[in-house]
């Protein structure tokens, strides 16, 4: 009989729900104060102060832009649009931090599932916008793949967990299965940038959950030959990598953005006082962390650096101190989906990445794209509540890295 | 017995999952730094960026007077280059009602005052339109182009509601000359109908809009082509009008004229009635100006080798269906004679002797069975059969039953006498080395021959209102019945054509000019064939532009018809 049997589901009493401190609704908000991170949350809302002046600053240019001969949108037309969002955005982000850890899985397993079929829907019910589908039209219309990005680290994780109760199940290449599905639906609309960056949150859940330093080297490498091979087979990229590479012809997006991005020097040139914003196409979004550098200086982009870092180091180095693995994994996730795309949209703006057509989550006008942001961030914060009062039963980060450095030295002949 | 050993199996699977969960959570633990420490390896190559952005001079050179000065569309020029469209950075009058801020006072001073102060600077202004709408409240443009000079007058007004946004502007200098050429710039900016649609990407290309694009017109030769075309369809009450001047060795198209026109710096809904372009879009059965290309084919299948030869003309029966010549012509004509009086039955006999399928493949050699060959978006294509019956290529060697577009004709004149060789029209200007190098359609005997017969039918038959005094034009008229009305044709509604070349001693340039139903005036003595009122067009042109285009008027020089001249009988 195989020593690692695995664990056999037998009908027996299921087991009791946990006890749970029932109180009046003030007091669970109470405990909601002290369970969530509060530091994580204050960051964010910090970085969504700073967005909201910023679409305030890029909304005059934006609406120049779209304004037609018949049509003049007023100049605060998308701020005014943004704070709507950002409000409904806000109840969204605090009632899934609300939520239980496990009722956070629920439904991030759920989202994951229905926005993945609507996704297999695109190429079919798809409404093409500027040359690419990836929009479905359902009374409003969305991008599934902005909503399927909240459910799948958390889809991701849970999966990964169910190696804890067989050790025997493939998990590792399921998820990189589902990863291999969703990346090549994203393809197809096309949308490299966005199969990039889940392929990134694929990439960081697999590093985590355990997978051989010498099989990430090889995944590198075929990381790396897979972009040679887009490069080569794959239209939409080459021209984005093209246009990158050769410096891009001067007026074009990118230099347009880089333009903006200097023409406020250090302190930037005061709010609605920038010129170069004008002529940026989508200042509002894509290229919104230029216009900030424009009218609130090279610093203030320094600082709002600093702010998604603040937050991945803050989430992750909590995360280390973590018992549970499925919240390890998850958090983990999340917090890679939106910082990595905040730093590939920073770096696209920085001329230092092809230009991606991706906004900067949190700061950029984005309708329904806030939106999933924010339930993005609110689960986020439900799955890390913890309780302050519960001590470590494990041994800590020192004594783990302790016994690996003995066990080495075991090893050694 | 079975029992405790599961039990105790699983116990072991038990802890062997214990200590899973305990390594992967352990692994886990560590690997999170890992992804921390790649994260705060990114934020800090983007602060350093941020900070070699900010010491470096990256912006300061970044807006250059260059750049300041580089117009926001490239121009279009002539071959001269003379300027034919250019970027003009002009002023617009703007009401802006919430200018001050007070949306329901907008103005300092009584709109009726602001009214008439802006009439002393615009005196075609209607004071009570314009009281009105300052009145109204409502924002919108005044007028669309202001001068430098008025925009500061506008200034000194003192009304902060009235703005001067500066739009940058298409300006064509030359007004209507040449518009279907250039076509114009829409509201969005994006280039229409002409080499403005064509050149759109080249025109808005940063790097280059800096070069202004040479075209191959030649806006002298182009006045004077509109002019005559516009002073011959107004003598003979035409509906439309179309020329064109090309040259034969190139291909460059030199003007092209299509009437009425329209005017691009002012797009209105009659302009709009007029961007169709007959030149290149249009097709027509040109008639008669098809029967030297028939007798080129026929020369250069070998068919005609005598040219003392003579033609039966009587009326021929075929199929149900008689061609015969407009007038009577005798028993019998010659190869010049033919082409001198224009004999459809003569034509038709040389097309037969020489079969289908030599004149077909002449036709398709000269591109008449696909779209012409120029940059314009509107090319019309041309009704063309695939099935060649011998009735077809009767009908067809006198010019029916086959529609083409004037610059089809022009293109295949142009191989008729350039030596042989066809080459697609253009309208960029070409260097020498740019010529294409075209295909050869006719042998250069053959050629040489076509030059002889041109001329002799300027000399002596129907095209002789065209011979301009030591211009040393030759070509062939064409009054063609347009399609329509109960016996297949109108009698009266007729397409007249002249195909020219000059000179053609050595032939430089093809000329094409051809009216729309034109009437019989006093001006054609009643007539409406291509004789009294096309030619006589290209008999007024060549003079004024010859001179330009470096042929000069010589009546000692003249292509040697000697041997051909006694063929004719007649006055010399």
């Amino acid at each position: 009989m195989s020593a690692t049997q695995p664990y056999i589901p037998r009908s027996g009493e299921r087991a009791a729900n946990p006890d749970r401190f029932r109180g009046s609704r003030t007091a669970e908000l109470k405990i909601w104060w002290r369970e969530i991170d509060r530091v994580l949350l204050f960051l964010v809302l910090a970085l969504m102060a700073i967005g909201t002046a910023a679409v305030a600053a890029a909304s005059p240019a934006s609406a120049d832009r779209l304004s037609t001969a018949e049509v003049r949108l007023p100049e605060l037309y998308f701020y005014w649009a943004h704070l709507r969002w950002q409000f409904v955005g806000l109840f969204v982000l605090f009632g899934a931090s609300m939520l239980t850890v496990d009722n956070a899985r629920r439904i991030g397993v759920l989202l994951a599932a229905a926005m993945l079929f609507a996704l297999l829907l695109v190429p079919v019910l798809g409404h093409e916008v500027n040359g690419a589908k990836r929009w479905i039209e359902v009374g409003m219309r969305f991008q599934p793949s902005e909503f399927l990005k909240p459910g799948f680290a958390i889809a991701l994780a849970w999966i990964i967990t169910w190696r804890l109760r067989d050790p025997n199940l493939p998990v590792i290449a399921m998820v990189t299965g589902i990863m291999g599905l969703i990346g090549a639906l994203l393809m197809l609309q096309p949308n490299l940038g966005e199969a990039i960056l889940f392929g990134g949150v694929w990439f960081v859940m697999i590093l985590i959950a355990g997978v051989s330093v010498q099989r990430i080297a090889v995944l590198m490498g075929t990381g790396i030959a897979a972009l040679t091979a887009t490069y080569f087979l794959y239209d939409n990229a080459r021209h984005r990598i093209d246009s990158f590479l050769g410096g891009g012809t001067a007026f074009d997006q990118v230099d347009l953005a880089e333009r903006t991005l200097l023409a406020g020097g250090w302190t930037g040139s005061g709010l609605w006082l920038g010129v170069r914003k004008m002529n940026l196409p989508e200042a509002h979004t894509d290229y919104i962390f230029s216009v900030i550098g424009e009218e609130f200086g090279l610093l203030v982009c320094a600082v709002i650096v600093l702010l998604y870092l603040a937050i991945v180091v803050r989430v992750l180095v909590r995360l280390a101190d973590e018992e549970n693995l499925f919240v390890l994994l998850a958090g983990a996730g999340l917090v890679t989906q939106i910082t990595g795309q905040a730093f590939i949209n920073i770096l696209v703006n920085l001329q230092l990445f092809p230009s991606k057509g991706m906004t900067l989550p949190l700061v950029s006008y984005g309708g329904s794209s806030t939106i999933a942001v924010c339930l993005c961030v609110g689960l986020l914060i439900a799955i890390t509540r913890r309780n302050p009062f519960l001590t470590r039963e494990t041994p800590g980060l020192r004594a783990i890295l302790s016994d690996r450095l003995i066990a080495e030295e075991r090893t050694r002949p | 017995m079975n029992a405790l050993t599961v039990s105790t199996a699983i116990s072991s699977g038990r802890v062997q999952l214990v200590s899973l969960r305990k390594s992967s959570l352990d692994t886990a633990r560590l690997r999170v730094l890992w992804v921390a420490m790649i994260f705060a390896f990114v934020a800090a190559i983007a602060v350093i960026r941020i900070g070699y952005f900010g010491v470096s001079d990256r912006a300061v050179t970044s807006t250059s007077l260059e750049e300041a000065l580089l117009p926001p569309r490239g121009e279009l020029t002539d071959r001269n280059g003379v300027p034919l469209a250019r970027a003009f950075p002009a002023y617009a009058l703007w009401y802006n009602p919430d200018a001050m801020g007070d949306a329901s006072n907008p103005l300092v001073k009584s709109p009726q005052r602001v009214a008439s102060e802006l009439k002393a600077i615009f005196p075609d202004i209607d004071v009570a339109d314009i009281a009105e709408m300052l009145a109204s409240g409502r924002s919108g443009y005044i007028r669309r182009r202001v001068l430098p000079e008025d925009a500061n007058r506008v200034q000194d007004i003192g009304e902060l509601a009235l703005e001067l946004p500066r739009e940058s502007d298409r300006h064509y200098p030359q007004g209507s000359m040449g518009a279907h050429i250039l076509g114009f710039v829409d509201s969005a900016g994006k280039g229409k109908v002409g080499m403005e649609q064509v050149l759109d990407d080249r025109l808005n290309d940063p790097v280059l809009r800096n070069t202004p694009v040479a075209l191959s017109i030649d806006m002298r030769a182009q006045g004077a082509l509109e002019d005559e075309l516009r002073r011959g369809m107004l003598a003979v009450n035409a509906k439309g009008a179309a020329g064109i001047i090309l040259d034969v060795d190139t291909g460059e198209v030199l003007a092209l004229a299509s009437l009425p026109e329209f005017d691009p710096n002012r797009i209105d809904s009659e302009g709009a009635g007029n961007m169709f372009n007959r030149v290149t879009n249009q097709v027509y059965e040109l008639g008669s100006t098809f029967k030297p290309l028939t007798v080129a084919a026929a020369i250069d299948a070998g068919s005609v080798r005598d040219f003392g030869k003579r033609y039966d003309v009587s009326p021929i029966k075929i199929g149900g269906f008689t061609i015969k010549d407009s007038h009577d012509l005798g028993a019998s004509l010659n190869v010049p004679e033919i082409l001198i009086h224009s004999s459809n039955t003569g034509t038709a006999r040389i097309a037969d002797q020489m079969g289908g399928e030599k004149l077909q493949r002449t036709w398709m050699d000269l591109g008449l069975n696909e779209r012409p060959h120029i940059e314009l978006p509107a090319r019309g294509f041309p009704i063309w059969h695939d099935d060649w019956p011998r009735i077809r290529n009767m009908t067809v060697s006198y010019g029916h039953g086959i529609a083409v577009t004037p610059l089809h004709l022009a293109s295949a004149y142009a191989a008729m006498v350039n030596g042989g060789v066809w080459r697609p029209a253009t309208l960029h200007k070409l260097e020498a080395h740019e010529v294409p190098k075209g295909r050869r359609v006719f042998k250069a005997s053959t050629s040489s021959r076509m030059r002889q017969l041109l001329r002799m039918i300027t000399l002596y038959g129907t095209g002789r209102n065209a011979d301009a005094k030591g211009f040393r034009v030759g070509g062939k008229t064409g009054s063609a019945e347009k399609p329509g009305g109960s016996a297949g044709y109108k009698k009266t509604s007729l397409v007249s054509t002249f195909a020219a070349a000059f000179p053609m001693d050595r032939p430089r340039y093809v000329i094409i000019a051809m009216l729309d139903e034109p009437q019989g005036t006093t001006a054609s003595s009643f007539q409406r064939t291509a004789a009294w009122n096309a030619a006589p067009i290209v008999g007024n042109l060549v003079p004024r532009i010859g001179p330009l285009l470096g042929v000069r008027p010589d009546d000692t020089r003249d292509v040697d018809i000697s041997d051909l001249r006694p063929m004719v009988p007649g006055e010399d």
